[in-house]
């Protein structure tokens, strides 16, 4: 009757050696000074560290979270619920489907800049892009998610007693927003990704504008 | 809750599509009986099971546990344990335990108490109670699934290949530890193996299907004295016999 207790998952080297690589590469890129476009990752973290310090980063990190749960959390919501309707109910999923395919194969990329030389980078269009992406993929994974759930897990609670609400609310939502780890993986490289064009803009600014 | 009650399966069948998974399966099981079913894989243990469990609807014939005909799910008699032990990953042991209860409406505090009541029973009292199933072994999750069961004081346990995939070190521990609370907590038990020796070694009677389609093949009563887990009735000669006997009718039915 012991216990075992798994070990967590070792340190990942290979995805450490990568980032490290990916690194030079770019500090050599910018050191060439092929264009102003690039500026060099020591450059970058320079001006992190100095926007950093002067509470810049901080206080333009603070809007720009907010305008990413401003797109973001409405995105997770309405992307969870129509995800697991679809997962659930196959006439909803064969209806829709093909639009949310269609609709995440669109390239949305390409549609980023229109806006923004529309509106500005604006926070609604900062709250609109990230609603774009997450939208498609949370759907996505959700219903592919309530498709995929472990049959017994469904089998067992229903032995219980759960009609469909209590299955939706004790079996396919939490099975499949706790557990999704693509789902913080979107999360955290929104995050990052979002971080690093703050400070590669704040670089550019700084190389224009060096008479400053 | 009131004693063990017994189980009617009377003219089942079962027909997924192109598959005739049972035809006219009759079995009686008694109040308080540890009975096993065993046969081929595929021969429709599972479905027969989940008949009984109202999870499957039989296409004919009827089903009575106690003095419920089957309709449906939900029946307050029996509770099922899985081969895969069917535990919420991102709950701990005691909110697995509870989550029969929990679907049933059950107060908070009851589900506690009856939760704690049924892992102590299983042997997990204590720290293992905030326990994630993914830090426990199988052997020690599968405690958890008859937790679950227990708590929610049901007459019946229908259990599907419940040791199928714990290590034989283990299986055998878990055995005595379901034979000391079958004859603790008096309840009828149905369980399906693959396994000659743990159907001859837990029941009373083994009822052996047939397969394509899943017929009753056979019924063979095991007289071993009880209790058991305290007799080293697998060192005895009968024992050996019985599985013996029990092979020569699967060996004959292929
Ligand atoms: N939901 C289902 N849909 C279609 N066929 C099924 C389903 N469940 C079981 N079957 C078929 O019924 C037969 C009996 O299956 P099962 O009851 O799981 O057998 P066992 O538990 O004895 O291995 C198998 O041929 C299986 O493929
Ligand atoms: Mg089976």
């Amino acid at each position: 009757m012991t216990p075992l207790l798994t070990p967590e998952p070792a340190f990942d080297r290979a995805g450490l050696a990568a980032l490290a690589g990916l690194l030079i590469v770019w500090e050599i890129l910018g050191r060439l000074q092929l264009t102003i476009f690039i500026p060099s990752a020591s450059s970058v973290a320079a001006a992190w560290w100095e926007l950093l310090n002067n509470g810049t980063l901080l206080r333009s990190a603070g809007s720009s979270l907010f305008s990413l749960a401003k797109g973001f959390i409405p995105a997770a919501v309405l992307g969870v619920a129509l995800g697991l309707a679809m997962g659930r109910f196959p006439t909803l999923r064969e209806v829709l489907d093909g639009w949310i395919n269609a609709l995440m194969s669109a390239p949305l990329s390409a549609l980023v800049p229109v806006l923004i030389a529309l509106f500005g980078v604006r926070d609604t269009v900062v709250a609109a892009t990230v609603f774009l992406f997450a939208f498609f993929v949370i759907v996505v994974n959700t219903m592919t998610g309530v498709r995929g759930t472990e049959r017994s897990l469904v089998d067992m609670a229903r032995s219980y007693g759960a009609g469909e609400t209590a299955l939706f609310a004790r079996i396919y939502l939490p099975a499949n927003t706790f557990l999704i780890p693509e789902l913080y993986a979107v999360i955290v490289s929104v995050l990052v990704v979002a971080l690093l064009c703050a400070s590669v803009v704040q670089a550019c600014e700084r190389a224009l504008v060096r008479w400053k | 809750m009131t004693g063990p009650v017994g189980i009617a399966i009377e003219g089942v069948s079962k027909r997924f599509g192109a598959v005739q998974a049972l035809v006219d399966i009759d079995i009686h099981v008694k109040a308080g009986e540890f009975l096993a079913l065993i046969g081929p894989s595929g021969c429709g243990k599972t479905t027969l099971l989940k008949c009984v469990s109202g999870l499957v609807a039989a296409d004919g014939g009827r089903i009575v546990v106690g003095s419920r005909t089957v309709t449906g799910p939900g029946g307050r008699e029996a509770s099922l344990v899985f081969q895969d032990f069917a535990l919420l990953p991102w709950a701990t042991a005691r909110e697995n335990a509870e989550f029969g209860l929990l679907l049933r409406g059950a107060p908070a505090a009851e589900r506690t108490a009856a939760a704690r009541q049924a892992l102590a029973k299983v042997g997990l009292a204590g720290s293992f109670e905030d326990a994630y199933p993914s830090q426990l072994s199988g052997g020690m999750q599968q405690r958890v699934g008859l937790a679950r069961a227990l708590a929610v004081n049901p007459q019946v346990l229908l259990m599907d290949e419940p040791f199928a995939s714990i290590d034989e070190q283990t299986r055998r521990i878990l055995q005595d530890d379901l034979l000391r609370l079958w004859s603790d907590e008096r309840k009828t038990v149905v369980l399906v193996t693959h396994s000659m020796e743990e159907a001859i070694y837990l029941s009373d009677r083994v009822v052996v299907l047939s397969p394509r389609p899943g017929r009753v093949h056979r019924a063979l009563d095991v007289p071993l004295p009880r209790p058991r887990e305290a007799l080293d009735v697998r060192a005895s000669a009968e024992f050996a016999r019985l599985v013996d006997e029990l092979w020569q009718i699967l060996k004959k039915m292929q």
